[in-house]
């Protein structure tokens, strides 16, 4: 079974009054264990698909089966679950909380676990040791460089072990360099069989991926 | 269970930002603080006032009653008369079964005292041998004098702790003999100590003589008392005595119906009355300052509250993405808010307690600090903190998360 399946999608925007429908039916199947990027115009509506991919928001139609289960109609709080134990966000500005030490932010999404049994601590230690940064555990995220928070931010999406990391242009803040490093680390997650889906522009960015999907005023194409 | 350990992560994390967002903190901190210390000090005072009114109605006795001549309006305008007779007290005495005692007193304020040269303006009282008793006013050293001391008009005296030490220094007073006016009065006792008076009166400062002595050799009066002082067996009945004397003596004055009172009854519900008029105005005070100090308190939460939700947008729309429930978001902001004015209450507690000390010796306050003003201003400062914090947290957890994470 595909890991997300997303049949006939569509989102519309109320707009004073008219309706702007932003996605248009779109049809996409993810398998487990996918390195997909999804490019595209901008104003295409990535990032409205990736955030319903995310249950971050609903889609006005359709249906959207995420590791077998219907969530294109959830209450919020199912939605807060499923975000919780399915999905690990990475996003463009790394979006760490600034008066939380490096750790505390890596443990974020553990603390909404339904049922902690995990050593979460011993857990996220591992990983910032994985992402190389071992010894910043007590840091500040404004000690760190852009690269360092988003390792920071990669290893906070890892905490509750989803099966899927979403990510939207997780290097557009950063040099040449150390975006590659970032990819680089991303790959190794896609090594380590977790499902990747990731928005960009960066052509240089997207040929890390082992599918290329492009959208194009609503739908993929 | 599981859910409570949820709840303790997420007051941690309230734990955490109110720790980190140090100027929300001290302000919406020192302002419920202010609040709290009034109310604090108002349930302290109340409850000393009550404490200091058992204490007084319990030292004047629960059971007792003191008239004296002249009515209400005679007594406001500082014009006393002498309306009680000995025969009334007599009369009284045998009409009243369960009065045991029926003690007549008659006062003499700011007369000259003297031992050998040393002098001292002092209030002389004429009673009889039951003034210690019917006051609870033990003798402590010496004795107390007699019913044929009484009798004959013997020059004999109780004297009060204060009197004795400025009359006599470390001198034993008993078998001295002191000038009352040019009347040598032998000191055969004293009096235990009484202290002061709310309004400030010593009460040590006196001098107890018989009362057939002081009529006599001190008035030239043979008919007329200052006041009587009842005690009765049955003091579940005093209000009604209160009543039956009053027509009683009423009669025996042959007071037409439309005249007042020509005496002025005073029972421990007078003196309570008094008291609480005291407290009264400190607590009214006190009270209106505590009141605005917390409401202003409160909408200082509430607005650095909803000011603190705007600036960290997306710190909410993080949460929300890694699984935050509404619930989860709701219950971080409250905690922040609840735990900065338990912070409040607590100094404000502090704060009440040092300046009541400020209070106590300035003036001599009756403030009594006990848990139950503790427990109310926890509870206040909880409520507080739930009551302005809970709409800045519904709106924090009303945030869309695709809206909350563009900030
Ligand atoms: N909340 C909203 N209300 C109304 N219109 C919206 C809303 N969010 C997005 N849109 C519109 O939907 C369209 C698609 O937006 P979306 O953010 O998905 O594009 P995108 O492909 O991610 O673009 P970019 O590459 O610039 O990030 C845009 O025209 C945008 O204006
Ligand atoms: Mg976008």
């Amino acid at each position: 079974m595909p890991i997300c399946i997303l049949e006939d999608i569509k989102k519309t925007y109320r707009m004073g009054d008219i309706d702007v429908m932003v996605l248009r039916g779109v049809n996409l199947l993810v398998e487990r264990g996918e390195f997909i990027a999804i490019m595209g115009a901008s104003g295409s509506g990535k990032t409205t698909l990736v955030n319903i991919i995310g249950c971050l928001d609903v889609p006005t139609s359709g249906r959207y089966i995420l590791a077998d289960r219907e969530v294109s109609r959830l209450s919020d709080d199912e939605l807060s679950v499923i975000r919780n134990e399915h999905i690990g966000f990475v996003f463009q500005n790394f979006y760490l909380l600034p008066y939380a030490t490096v750790l505390e932010n890596v443990l974020l999404p553990s603390l909404y676990v339904e049922k902690s049994k995990d050593d979460f601590v011993k857990r996220a230690h591992d990983l910032l040791a994985i992402v190389g940064l071992r010894e910043r555990t007590k840091f500040k995220p404004s000690q760190l460089s852009g690269g360092e928070q988003q390792r920071v931010a990669i290893a906070r999406a890892l905490i509750n072990d989803p099966d899927i990391i979403l990510t939207d242009e997780p290097t557009g803040q950063l040099d040449s360099k150390t975006a590659g490093e970032i990819m680089d680390l991303l790959v190794q997650m896609h090594d380590r069989g977790k499902t990747i889906i990731l928005i960009t522009h960066d052509p240089n960015v997207a040929k890390y991926a082992n599918r290329i999907v492009t959208m194009k005023d609503g739908v993929i194409v | 269970m599981s859910d409570a350990g949820r709840f303790l992560r997420i007051l941690s994390q309230s734990a955490k930002a109110v720790r980190s967002y140090t100027l929300r903190t001290v302000f919406c901190l020192v302002s419920v603080a202010f609040g709290i210390a009034s109310i604090t000090l108002i349930v302290a005072a109340t409850e000393g006032a009550y404490q200091k009114a058992f204490e007084i109605v319990a030292r004047f006795g629960p059971d007792s009653l003191l008239v004296f001549g002249g009515g209400e309006e005679a007594r406001a305008t500082g014009r006393r008369q002498k309306t009680i007779t000995l025969d009334d007290i007599d009369a009284v005495r045998d009409a009243f079964s369960t009065a045991y005692l029926v003690v007549p007193m008659t006062a003499m304020r700011d007369v000259p005292v003297s031992y050998r040269n040393r002098k001292y303006q002092s209030l002389v009282i004429g009673s009889t041998s039951d003034y210690s008793r019917v006051w609870t006013w033990p003798v402590v050293q010496g004795s107390d004098f007699t019913d044929d001391d009484v009798r004959g008009l013997r020059n004999v005296g109780l004297i009060g702790q204060f009197l004795a030490s400025e009359l006599f220094g470390d001198e034993d007073p008993v078998g001295k003999t002191i000038l009352i006016k040019r009347i040598p009065v032998k000191i055969v006792g004293v009096l235990s100590e009484r202290g002061t008076t709310p309004t400030g009166e010593r009460l040590d400062d006196r001098v107890i003589i018989p009362i057939s002595t002081i009529m006599r050799k001190l008035q030239n009066e043979t008919t007329y008392v200052s006041a009587m002082r009842i005690r009765f067996l049955d003091r579940e009945n005093l209000y009604a005595h209160v009543e039956e004397l009053r027509t009683f003596l009423r009669a025996r004055h042959k007071l037409p119906t439309e005249e007042p009172d020509d005496f002025t009854t005073v029972s421990p519900r007078e003196i309570t009355k008094f008291l609480v008029a005291l407290t009264g105005s400190l607590v009214a005070f006190l009270g209106i300052t505590g009141v605005i100090a917390l409401v202003v308190a409160g909408f200082v939460i509430a607005n650095l509250f909803l000011l603190s939700v705007r600036e960290r947008t997306q710190e909410i729309g993080i949460r929300r993405a890694a699984g935050a429930k509404r619930r989860d978001i709701m219950f971080q902001f409250l905690g922040e808010s609840v735990l900065i004015t338990t912070l409040g209450g607590l100094a404000g507690f502090a704060l009440a307690f040092a300046s009541s000390k400020l209070l106590t010796s300035v003036a001599e306050f009756p403030i009594h600090f006990s848990s139950k003003a503790f427990v109310v201003g926890m509870v206040l400062s909880w409520a507080v903190g739930i009551g302005f914090g809970l709409q800045p947290a519904n709106r924090a957890a009303n945030l869309k998360p695709i809206e909350a994470i563009k900030g």
